[in-house]
């Protein structure tokens, strides 16, 4: 069943550019993003930094205002909700962020924090304490670390606190923003098995936006590769990792280190020259055009569409998805 | 002959133990990578090398010789006239490590004019020059231009740039690509690699990324604690890892090229912070072959293969 459906999201912000400011421009963060989640399901969001990942992220969670299209949650149009029903439907989705040092208030304990949700919600004062302890026990923080503050604790340990937080009042969706990033080797693993632990057992949807494409293929069911405010390529996540469609994709994928050095020279490997161009000043056709090893003439003037290049596995390029032009 | 040798380094702030007995040695135009996680102490070490401790950190023993001349030894003068002309150094963040007021062509430059190896007309010509190598496209406009107005990868490519440009037989590079894309970071750790071969600069790369390690490396240091806990040929280090931290490290790594197979093997517990290491092996309470003899300090042993542990996973070849 779909629990949360993206329909062409648009998400522009207007700034000033120019040598002075003087020049109005429009940053187009996200330009007609269509995704689904489907309960109990992991859709990975990947890209660079600038593709848009996490402003859709955001706009999902009203903290990006969407310019544009829908967002469905359950069927229901998060935009057409009043207040008290969209404070209900944010009961149902909550983030966990990169950085659980910035995500936690350093003056409060770690059951203040996590209680905090359940306060805001109207959670019976008499049952917060108890859910706390539940809540500690489930993520695997000791009850003894109840009174600490985060300063008190690794990393790791913060990073179970924010999760703990978010699961506070049984929410359907969980948007993980980079949620292993900021944490050291060693422990990344132990949040990853967690998350993919609390997921079988409660059935939990996330919707992951990484970078890292190793940790996302272990972790997710599909993957949306994004590129300049666009989804580029969207299938199975075995699917993508194993026959990438899309040029880009092909470059990510080639271009991540693997540690093995029984492999250095041996793979193949597809170094993309250039940088990202400017997302004030994005290419007139696909937006890969400046950077594709494969681009031809028609690339740099026709937008290629989103089509079906094999089984639920979606892309959007001219060369190696042609749309049918009949 | 030995390029820079590392002995028994320690580094303290005031009575904390930060960097505990680093012995690690650099050859000429060789790849080191020196890997660990926060707070192994790896960004100190090589802090120490170039005499760029902070403010309340210092130096408590050991020696660090750069050609067999004792840095740790040497005054601030002494010390700026190998910085930046036989040593050099790289920072994660290139964008807050370059001067923002400065344009990037003066700033590559300056090395060449500071260290008197050129005059300021000269000097600019060859840091066109060197920015054309790092493949930065239009050159002579580019070095006109500010920080703000190049991208991460650009800076990076600047500061790579100044590094190189005096020829530096030592390079060191702290995470010189943890801050940028992965399709940039494959750009700059090719241009690494090919730049330093050309001049036969050795680096010491300190990174976390044992995926990069993998790439670029010769040999390997493996730092935990603030100790090297192990230390050889890049090979021996994935194939036949002896620590069990190290083994530990390569275990817990989801793979990009393999199909994922449930649960991750996680390594239990936390990195400790330097106030609550352990006595004896400082990874003896997240090890499970720990025994009472790890509440001693095990001494890094072995040939060109080395390791710190009294429980080995194999011997060292």
């Amino acid at each position: 069943m779909t629990l949360l459906s993206i329909e062409d999201l648009k998400v522009h912000f207007p700034v000033r550019a120019g040598q002075f400011g003087g020049r109005k421009a429009l940053v187009k963060a996200v330009d007609g993003v269509s995704l689904t989640i489907n309960s109990n399901e992991t859709l990975a969001v990947v890209g660079e930094s600038g593709c848009g990942k996490s402003t859709t992220g955001n706009a999902v969670l009203g903290l990006a205002p969407s310019t544009g299209g829908k967002i469905l949650f359950e069927g229901r149009d998060l935009s057409l909700l009043n207040a008290v029903e969209r404070k209900h439907v944010w009961r149902e989705m909550q983030v966990v962020f990169q950085d659980p040092v910035a995500a936690l208030n350093p003056r409060r304990t770690i059951a203040q924090s996590i209680a905090e949700p359940l306060v805001i919600h109207g959670y019976a004062k008499s049952k917060v304490a108890a859910r706390v302890d539940e809540l500690m026990d489930l993520v695997g923080l000791n009850a003894d670390q109840r009174d600490r503050r985060p300063g008190a604790l690794s990393g790791g340990q913060r990073q179970r606190v924010v999760i703990a937080r978010a699961l506070g009042l049984n929410p359907k969706l969980v948007i993980c923003d980079e949620p292993v990033s900021a944490l050291d080797v060693s422990i990344q693993s132990q949040i990853l098995n967690l998350l993919m632990r609390l997921q079988r057992e409660l059935g939990l949807s996330y919707l992951f936006i990484a970078h890292d494409l190793s940790v996302v293929r272990h972790i997710a069911d599909r993957v949306a590769v994004m590129y300049l405010g666009l989804v580029v390529e969207e299938g199975p996540t075995e699917q993508v990792f194993s026959q990438p469609i899309h040029p880009y994709t092909e470059a990510l994928l080639s271009a991540i280190p693997l540690p093995d050095p029984a492999l250095r020279g041996k793979r193949k490997r597809i170094i993309l020259e250039g940088d990202l161009p400017s997302p004030l000043d994005p290419p007139k056709g696909c937006p890969f055009v400046t950077r594709c090893p494969i681009a031809e003439a028609r690339c740099s003037s026709d937008r290629p569409q989103l089509v079906t290049a094999a089984p639920s596995h979606l892309t959007r390029c001219h060369v190696r998805a042609p749309e049918n032009t009949e | 002959m030995t390029l820079l040798s590392i002995e028994d380094l320690a580094v303290n702030a005031g009575a904390l133990s930060l960097v505990d007995g680093v012995t690690l040695d650099v050859d000429p135009g060789e790849v080191m990578a020196l890997v660990g996680e926060s707070g192994s102490g790896k960004s100190l070490t090589a802090l120490s090398v170039m005499g760029l401790l902070g403010e309340g950190l210092s130096v408590d023993r050991g020696c660090i010789e750069l050609d067999g001349a004792d840095l740790t030894q040497m005054n601030d003068e002494a010390l700026r006239t190998l910085r930046g002309a036989d040593m050099a150094m790289i920072f994660q963040e290139p964008v807050s490590s370059l001067n923002p007021l400065v344009p990037v062509g003066a700033q590559v430059a300056e090395s060449l004019i500071v260290h008197g190896r050129a005059k300021p007309g000269e000097a600019m010509a060859q840091a066109i020059d060197m920015l054309r190598r790092v493949g930065i496209p239009d050159p002579a406009r580019r070095a006109t231009q500010l920080p703000t107005e190049l991208s991460g990868g650009m800076c990076q490519r600047v500061m790579i740039a100044a590094a190189l440009i005096s020829k530096p037989r030592l390079l060191i590079a702290d995470e010189p690509t943890t801050a940028l894309d992965v399709t940039i970071q494959a750009q700059i750790l090719d241009l690494m690699s090919v730049l330093t071969a050309e001049v036969g600069t050795a680096i010491l790369l300190i990174t976390h990324d044992m995926g990069v390690v993998a790439e670029l490396a010769d040999r390997v240091c493996v730092m935990y604690g603030g100790r090297v806990v192990e230390q050889g040929p890049v090979g021996d280090i994935f194939a036949n890892p002896c620590h069990p931290y190290t083994r530990m490290l390569l275990r817990t790594l989801p793979r990009l090229d393999e199909k994922p197979k449930g649960e991750l093997f996680a390594i239990p517990g936390n990195v400790p912070s330097p106030l609550d290491w352990p006595e004896g092996c400082r990874f003896r309470t997240r090890c499970d072959r720990s025994s009472n003899i790890c509440s001693t300090r095990p001494p890094l042993e072995g040939g060109i293969h080395r390791t710190a542990c009294f429980h080995p996973e194999s011997v060292p070849s």
